[in-house]
């Protein structure tokens, strides 16, 4: 190229073909959405999201991905996936359900969801549809056709080996706002995406999690804190139901113990 | 029936006779002499006898015989012995006669190719206690399709011989106008394919042995004392006299044959109320072409069961390939449906499926049959059409909404992938809960009861699928734990809650449980904790079995403490 252009007027003009795909893309998808938002129900998060975020919550109408800070960490990821889905499923129909499909790998790392504790997360047995154990590809197609079905309130697809590829995850997104209703992927490894939101969770001693809001794809003015938020979804939970808190039979602190000790095995 | 009855057999009796007559109702009686032998699957020289043999009245008896094995004088209920004595080269193999029955009724589902009304013989007792291998088909108005009685008889006998996993089956076949007609010209006809035309019932069987009238050995032994070599001779005598000395039974099985008497044929299967069939002039082999095929004639089926305001739970799809093996596809459904549409993605989505899996869709040198039935209806009440074109476009019904989205889901992953728990009455964690099919899931009333309601807050949100042995350094003897390694990481307890003991249920063996499932977990009490360890992951954990107590000494190794699992996670 001889006659190759200054600098600055190559920046320029790259600049300008950036706008323009931008435009192009805001066309497409505004990043404005409409539709029903929730509050997560934690306090100091609900405060952040209400005070500098336009949409005030989190919008119905897209992929939430809440991934885990590392491979132990997946219950917490879990759990508090299980409350964002409680939260959609009251903000929706009464007789909605939630559809939770995990991979093979997930059940066999994590376990199955135990009917009689989704009550201290907001949650019933009849509410609940579990695919148990499915492949990736499968996984992603059971969130899709969940999307077509008025019945599901929210949809949430476990994985804790492998991450939905940006194709797909941009494929779900545009489903998923189209259709109006949230998908949340619980991930135990995360890649590019093209999700709404991305929580990143870790277990926090004294029955706590550590909240990171990593990726806000929503109008703010402030992000979000680099440290994210301590919360403590038991305490949260029992000032909201008034449940009675159950007295463990004895507390042990194992600080105390006599040193009496010897190896069970 | 047993009343005398008035002695001319030309007098039509009965209305069944007339109603004959008119509807032209027409039987094909088919008879398998040689079915035991020539479907089994012993590894013999077919051209040389061959025979079945049982343990029968303290001997082994020859019970299946080959054609040649006939040829060379072996006769049924022969003993071995006997048999050697007369072919000492026979071939033997034990007889099977639940196989040979099974066998028997793959070829009517198989025949229904001709018709789908196919029954069960009506064999009376054989003197020896053989069994009697045949068929009966009512073919009424079904000949022309292919194109005659005559070439639909040759058909059979040609496809049947050439019939698949076996060495050719031999067969006799009559087509008449009542059962007991076709039955005893099928077995006693000179001929081996025996055409009776319509109304001419009687001239033939008058001409065949009273044994032809499906009648008991006893009966049939004594007409041939009483000199009665055929039907004819049988049928001169006053029916009050023959009531008298044989009883009811001959009368009615003549007056059967004779078309005087009704008869119904009792199918293996109902036929089916709601059936799209599709021939196909040449072998399809092709998952898409064949997917199109269905998609049609789910349309044709939808429209006959939106006729009878039904809805199909279950779709049953045949196909017949070329060389007369019939794969099927069963389809159960969430939510009774009408819908083409659905229906045809559902199979579509099966097909796929099947033709991408390993053990895929073999379609071999193409499919020539389709037959899509509803095997399972309900009425439906119309769906109201949408007015609003609301975002929830099944509002009042979400259930509907559901099945269609559980159809999907099952007829992809599998019923027992797709599921939802539901509380059953145990105090063992594990067994607090099922996971059922979703379709099975809406029989369970949403709080059927449970021992004792539970704190949710003091169970796992996650639950492993079996407890995971875990070392542990606890207190002893109940003390909770201070360090534990699972999945080969150490994990350091900073506090714990519990114990909270759950003892094995006693009754259990008394109402039929097995008394542990898990390597005879739930013989012992089981302490657990809620732990959490120094990064705030919490588990719960339990230790199985109580020290001194429920570990014997005398039987149990004394140094086999109780062990610790790892059962659930909390979030």
């Amino acid at each position: 190229m001889q006659n190759a252009l200054p600098k600055q007027a190559k920046d320029a003009q790259q600049q300008h073909k950036l706008k323009r795909l931008q435009k192009l893309v805001m066309q497409h998808e505004p990043v404005l959405q409409r539709g029903a938002c929730i509050t997560t129900g934690f306090g100091e998060i609900d405060a952040y999201l209400t005070a500098h975020v336009e949409q005030a919550g989190l919008p119905s109408g897209g992929v939430h991905e809440i991934a885990a800070e590392s491979a132990a960490d997946m219950a917490a990821v879990l759990g508090f996936a299980h409350r964002l889905a409680a939260r959609f499923l009251q903000n929706g129909e009464a007789d909605d359900v939630l559809l939770y499909g995990q991979t093979h790998a997930a059940v066999r790392d994590g376990g199955q969801p135990y009917a009689p504790a989704l009550a201290a997360h907001g949650l019933s047995a009849h509410q609940l549809v579990y695919l148990d154990g499915v492949t990736m590809p499968d996984l992603l197609w059971a969130g899709e056709q969940a999307l077509t079905c008025a019945a599901v309130g929210c949809s949430l697809l476990a994985s804790s080996e492998a991450a939905p590829d940006f194709t797909y995850s941009r494929r779900l997104s545009l489903a998923a706002r189209a259709a109006e209703r949230p998908v949340l992927l619980a991930l135990g490894r995360t890649g590019a995406s093209a999700a709404t939101t991305r929580w990143r969770i870790a277990a926090m001693p004294g029955q706590g999690w550590q909240v990171k809001l990593e990726k806000l794809r929503l109008a703010y003015d402030t992000p979000p804190p680099v440290s994210g938020w301590t919360v403590y979804p038991q305490r949260s939970h029992a000032s909201q139901s008034h449940a009675s808190q159950s007295v463990p039979l004895e507390e042990v602190q194992t600080s105390n113990l006599v040193p009496l000790l010897r190896r069970a095995i | 029936m047993s009343s005398p009855l008035p002695p001319k057999p030309q007098e039509p009796l009965r209305t069944a006779s007339a109603t004959n007559a008119v509807t032209g109702r027409r039987i094909i009686a088919l008879w398998f002499p040689h079915w035991a032998a020539e479907t089994s699957r012993a590894d013999y020289d077919a051209t040389q006898p061959f025979a079945l043999i049982d343990m029968h009245k303290n001997a082994q008896r020859l019970v299946g015989l080959n054609a040649a094995a006939g040829k060379a004088g072996l006769y049924p209920a022969m003993t071995l012995l006997d048999a050697r004595a007369l072919v000492p080269d026979v071939q033997t193999a034990m007889a099977a006669p639940q196989d040979a029955a099974a066998r028997l009724q793959k070829c009517a589902y198989w025949l229904q190719r001709y018709t789908p009304w196919i029954g069960e013989d009506t064999s009376p007792e054989t003197a020896d206690g053989s069994t009697d291998y045949g068929l009966l088909l009512d073919v009424s108005g079904c000949a022309h399709l292919f194109g005659g009685e005559r070439a639909m008889l040759e058909d059979i006998a040609a496809r049947l011989a050439a019939y698949r996993d076996t060495r050719g089956i031999t067969m006799r076949a009559a087509i008449a106008g009542s059962i007991g007609a076709a039955w005893g010209l099928a077995r006693f006809s000179p001929t081996k394919l025996s055409i009776v035309p319509q109304g001419q019932d009687a001239e033939a069987v008058l001409r065949l042995p009273p044994a032809a009238l499906r009648l008991k050995h006893t009966h049939i032994d004594l007409c041939q004392r009483l000199g009665l070599d055929t039907v004819a001779a049988l049928a001169r005598f006053p029916r009050a006299d023959l009531t008298r000395r044989f009883g009811p039974e001959p009368v009615l099985r003549l007056e059967q044959a004779l078309g005087q008497a009704g008869e119904s044929l009792n199918p293996y299967l109902p036929p089916p109320r709601f059936l799209v069939r599709k021939n196909l002039p040449q072998g399809v082999t092709q998952t898409e072409a064949l997917a199109m095929l269905i998609a049609e004639m789910c349309d044709a089926l939808a429209a006959q069961l939106q006729a009878a305001g039904q809805g199909a739970q279950r779709l049953d799809l045949a196909l017949t390939r070329s060389d007369n093996v019939m794969l099927a596809l069963a389809l159960p459904l969430a939510h009774p449906a009408a819908d083409a549409r659905h229906m045809a993605r559902l199979f579509e989505e099966r097909l796929t499926r099947l033709s991408n899996g390993a053990g895929g869709l073999d379609t071999g040198y193409g499919i020539e049959q389709l037959q899509l039935v509803a095997a399972r209806t309900t009425a439906v009440t119309a769906p109201q059409a949408d007015i609003s074109l609301s975002r929830r476009l099944y509002k009042s019904a979400p259930i509907a909404a559901l099945g269609g989205l559980y159809d999907r889901l099952i007829s992809r992953l599998g019923a027992q992938v797709v599921v939802q728990a539901v509380p059953h009455a145990s105090y063992i964690p594990e067994r607090a809960v099922r996971f059922v099919s979703v379709l099975e899931a809406q029989a369970y009333a949403p709080d059927d009861a449970t021992p004792t309601p539970i704190e949710a807050t003091t169970r796992p949100l996650f639950m492993l699928c079996a407890p995971e042995p875990i070392e542990v350094i606890a207190e002893i003897p109940e003390g909770a734990p201070y360090r534990f390694r699972w999945r080969r990481v150490l994990h350091e307890v900073t506090s714990a809650y519990g114990p909270e003991r759950i003892g094995p249920e006693w009754w259990g063996r008394f109402v039929g449980q097995s008394p542990g499932e898990s390597g005879g977990h739930n013989s012992h009490t089981r302490d657990y904790y809620r732990i959490e360890d120094t990064q705030g992951h919490r588990f719960w954990i339990y230790r199985d079995g109580l020290y001194d107590r429920e570990y014997d000494r005398e039987t149990d190794p004394p140094q086999q403490p109780p062990r610790w699992f790892m059962h659930g996670v909390f979030p």
